[in-house]
């Protein structure tokens, strides 16, 4: 029997490892990977919960995530390939147009 | 400690092992790879929370359709450019300590509540129905999701149909020659 504080902590330890991911890689791609592994880390949770209650509910909540993972991977590579069009690379670091 | 527990316990370590190695790598290609072992490991997570058709939509839609854009799109990217590139930006300490402050919420992953006298009591499980889909089967999720939750699974496809069609126009070259 696992512990469902098993789960939800090592859900959070992943979060958090895509969080340091996103904020601290400067390639745009690199970037977006980290939001797919904080998601990731969200779906385990969901799932945690589901079976920790019995409720599938948590289960079609994690579906919905991944459709909207698939969704926002499809815009911010769209917005990769856009970008690289204009300047070679995808770094983040020389994109400082809006930069107060 | 049973052999499903320990069988989790080495999913979760190397999910986050996995997980760090892809945040760290230099090489984008060996980031994926390492994000390609963590999506396997979470799969089989799920796999032991009784979640069997997630599992399968996490390989065949994560590992399998996701991923493989990643990788698409990253040939269009020279990795040797890449590599040569320092791989953090100089405020990286400052992501670890917002790192260190989400990690800090697993010492509080304790499935509790409050009650009302102030006592921190676990929720009861929901009692398994003795007639019924079995818990987290394949048909209990689709009576959920075509149940009370069709009109969110049509918005979710709405969803897709819009990024397919944003994708399709952002990544477009423009007729005019742009």
């Amino acid at each position: 029997m696992v512990p469902v504080s098993a789960v939800v902590g090592s859900s959070a330890i992943l979060f958090a490892i895509g969080a340091f991911g996103f904020l601290a890689r400067r390639n745009i791609i690199l970037m977006l990977i980290s939001a797919e592994v904080m998601l990731n880390a969200v779906n385990l949770s969901l799932v945690g919960f589901s079976w920790h209650l019995g409720d599938p509910r948590g289960q079609v909540l994690a579906l919905f995530v991944i459709a909207v993972a698939a969704a926002e991977a499809a815009i911010g590579l769209g917005l990769v390939i856009a970008m690289n069009r204009n300047r070679p690379g995808a770094g983040v670091g020389d994109l400082t147009s809006l930069k107060w | 400690m049973s052999l499903l527990t320990a069988i989790f316990y080495y999913m979760a370590f190397a999910c986050v092992a996995s997980a760090l190695l892809a945040v760290t790598r230099k090489n984008p290609v060996h980031s994926m790879l390492w994000v390609l072992a963590l999506f396997l490991h979470v799969a089989g997570i799920f796999l032991l929370l009784n979640a069997e058709f997630l599992a399968a939509v996490q390989i065949i839609v994560y590992a399998g359709a996701i991923l493989i854009f990643y990788l698409f799109v990253l040939i269009l990217l020279d990795v040797q450019e890449e590599v040569a590139r320092p791989r953090f930006g100089r405020h990286w300490l400052f992501a670890v300590a917002i790192g260190l402050s989400f990690a800090a919420l697993a010492a509080l992953a304790r499935v509790e509540t409050l009650d009302p006298e102030g006592v921190w009591v676990a929720p009861a499980a929901r009692p398994v129905a003795a007639v019924g889909p079995p818990q987290g089967s394949l048909e209990e999720i689709g009576m959920a999701l075509f149940g009370p939750f069709a009109l969110p699974f049509e918005i979710a496809s709405l969803l897709l149909l819009a990024a397919i069609v944003g994708a399709i126009v952002l990544a477009k070259r423009k007729a005019g020659g742009a």
